[in-house]
């Protein structure tokens, strides 16, 4: 049957997601290696760490087996960091993704932006183990508010190491609602002043569930003023060919994009 | 553990992914973009979607065989290996019901030119083809016949087509997974954009596809 | 524009204040006039799909008149756009149109109207971002109903949110009704899904 939905994941596949990411557990009972679709778990030796999917960390968790050791970004210090970075250094923009873990051939920056085989796949969230225990305190991973929810919710005992889990949560609410607002102010800049609306928008540090609450919205927005520009945005692709080609003429304030006329799709009604 | 796995660990210059992880990915990326495009994709290169499918079907084996087995260690093991499957089963569902969802809403179009075609897979192809013959048929049974001849087309392309098309220009997230420059088409002005690795982004479809084409973004 | 779009058909529908440029037989049925040829200068609303046809349509006449001039419906008229001005949030643009910017889109497409375009969308943007916090107050509201057994608020009616905000989102165009679903869909998918892992 197909599934009809609109564009974009939902809350739940959001979710589901999330439990991809990466997390260290301290195993509480030995568990021999066991053969996964996605490789070989770690075998659990107690006390000795290892890194595992959040779902099987809940998993065990929940079997009493593991205890989960709370990502450093969790820690009220980490967070209250965060929320200050987002509401007093840097009011408008969503503060920085976590750093991206080096890849092979990091030391040779030439050949790295031409390295495209199928050889090495580039991993993304939830893929990138920014929710280990070494991962860096400071930076909101991709799926910050799944993770840190069902963290709290399953293992909050294991989070209490971190501080009260009522402390934890109203930063995350503080986080949550500044974060909230900066998302309702970015339709807010596809042209309030009615005047310049370009082509790309940057929300650099969003997360997966923020996305998820807002795309609908967003996307909404962002399609009305694209129609409702249709025609002027017509007339000027019409006026810049007269004028020799893209930014020759007046363009605006953008810098001309250099691509060929003729792949142009037509804009059309 | 293995000493080669703690060896391979521990050396920084040994990077290399495991290949089920590999595919993990990659069928994730794939299930992400499907849910998130306007348009169909194509159906993924390499033998992916064909391998991590018998990689299940093998796997379903596994457990039945493990079923009989009453150790309650070994049953623990189950558990989580059927928890795994079961979300592997759920990625791969839901990755098709997205894809026919999409050849469902514009079975026409994508049937229309060999290009189109060549993104659907075999069974899609298949389904496609049957499918629209079947509704075809049914139409005509139950009222196109009583038409006028000339008013029975539905690929009629005189004023506006008859074959719906999805909108390409329609908006999107994408992640740039490299630091490469964006160009998006806008209504006031068109803009390229320095954007650096991690920069989730709104632009029009049509302006990320070469982007996610030639895997320098992701869509979100 | 794709066939099967109930909105776009609707859109089509809406009349437009039209001028013949010509004298046509047999079509004065058109102003109750039947039997007599429509004459020159006549004025008669026509529906948008009609008009567009006769805007652009060549007569072959050697001047190159058109078969019709259109005027800007009433709804995209002068008062409308000077009461956008001053506050877009203050018009019921339902009253107006149903179809309130599908009329505007296709009106721009026929005629050079740089500054109406201007306005349209600072007035697009200015209510989204209106109806997006309204969006996410229903929602809570609504879940108060709800736990008091009043039953789920449906939009536009009985949203409690007092007087300026219902009459705001009464005023509501079709493109605005749909933004208002799809925030109010997404906050009300994010409660849903925090209440569903606290009970798993």
């Amino acid at each position: 049957m197909a599934l009809s939905l609109p564009p974009g994941l939902t809350h739940a596949e959001v979710s589901f997601l999330a439990e991809m990411e990466t997390v260290t557990i301290v195993p509480r009972q030995r568990l021999d290696s066991i053969d996964l679709l996605s490789g070989k778990t770690p075998s659990l030796r107690p006390p000795h760490r290892v890194d595992l999917s959040l779902w099987l960390a809940l998993l065990l968790k929940k079997q009493r087996r593991a205890n989960i050791v709370p990502p450093p970004w969790l820690h009220p210090a980490s967070l209250s960091e965060i929320v200050q970075r987002e509401t007093k250094e840097n009011p408008t923009a969503f503060s920085e993704p976590p750093p991206v873990p080096s890849r092979p051939n990091i030391h040779q920056p030439g050949i790295a932006a031409r390295q495209n085989n199928n050889e090495t796949v580039q991993l993304s969230p939830p893929f990138q183990a920014s929710c280990t225990a070494d991962a860096p305190a400071g930076y909101l991973p991709y799926h910050w508010m799944e993770v840190a929810e069902m963290l709290l919710t399953f293992a909050g005992d294991d989070m209490i190491s971190l501080g009260s889990a009522g402390e934890i949560r109203g930063l995350l609410r503080d986080l949550t609602e500044v974060r909230a607002a900066k998302m309702r102010d970015s339709t807010k800049t596809l042209g309030a002043d009615g005047e310049n609306v370009g082509g790309v928008v940057s929300l650099r540090g969003v997360g997966a569930m923020e996305l998820a609450e807002n795309r609908g919205f967003i996307l909404g927005v962002v399609d009305g003023m694209r129609r409702i520009g249709a025609s002027v945005e017509a007339t000027r692709r019409e006026q810049e060919e007269e004028m020799g080609g893209p930014g020759g003429g007046g363009g605006g304030g953008g810098r001309g994009d250099d691509g060929d006329d003729d792949s142009d799709e037509d804009m059309g009604i | 553990m293995d000493i080669d796995d703690i060896l391979r660990e521990v050396d920084p210059t040994f990077h290399s992914i495991p290949k089920e992880k590999q595919d993990l990915q990659e069928l994730t990326r794939a299930w992400i973009a499907e849910r998130s495009a306007p348009e169909l994709l194509p159906w993924p290169p390499n033998g992916l979607f064909e391998r991590i499918n018998d990689n299940i079907k093998s796997q379903i084996e596994k457990v039945e065989e493990m079923t009989g087995d009453m150790d309650p260690r070994t049953n623990f093991a189950l558990i989580v290996i059927q928890t795994e499957l079961e979300r592997y089963k759920y990625l791969v569902r839901s990755y098709l019901r997205a894809r026919i969802a999409k050849i469902d809403k514009h079975t026409l179009h994508y049937l229309s030119t060999d290009n189109l075609r060549s993104r659907l897979s075999e069974m899609e192809l298949a389904y496609a083809t049957r499918h629209q013959a079947l509704l075809h048929n049914h139409y005509l049974s139950s009222f196109l016949s009583s038409f006028p001849p000339q008013l029975q087309n539905l690929n009629d392309a005189a004023g506006i087509n008859m074959v719906e098309t999805p909108d390409l220009d329609a908006a999107v997230f994408i992640r740039l997974l490299k630091d490469v420059f964006v160009e998006g088409r806008g209504v006031d002005s068109d803009v390229t954009m320095d954007g650096r690795e991690s920069d989730i982004v709104i632009l029009r479809w049509s302006d990320a596809k070469p982007l996610v084409e030639a895997g320098q973004a992701e869509l979100v | 524009m794709s066939y099967y779009d109930i909105d776009a058909i609707l859109t089509d529908a809406e009349k437009i204040p039209c001028t013949f440029q010509l004298d046509i037989p047999d079509l004065g049925y058109l102003d109750n006039t039947p039997s007599q040829p429509l004459k020159a200068g006549t004025k008669v609303n026509l529906p948008l799909w009609l008009a567009e046809m006769l805007v652009i349509a060549n007569t072959g006449a050697a001047d190159n008149k058109t078969f019709v001039t259109f005027d800007l419906p009433r709804a995209l008229g002068n008062d409308v756009v000077q009461a956008l001005k001053a506050d877009p949030r203050a018009v019921p643009l339902r009253d107006q149109s149903a179809h309130f910017y599908g009329l505007a889109t296709h009106m721009l497409d026929l005629s050079e109207e740089q500054e109406l375009g201007s306005v349209l969308r600072k007035t697009f943007v200015t209510r989204a971002a209106e109806i997006s916090l309204h969006a996410r107050k229903v929602g809570s509201i609504g879940h108060k109903a709800k736990s008091k057994g009043e039953g789920a608020s449906e939009m536009g009616s009985n949203l409690g949110l007092g007087g300026a905000g219902e009459e705001f989102l009464r005023g509501l165009d079709e493109w605005e009704r749909s933004l208002f679903r799809k925030a109010h869909e997404g906050a009300k998918a994010g409660k849903d899904w925090i209440e569903s892992v606290k009970k798993n």
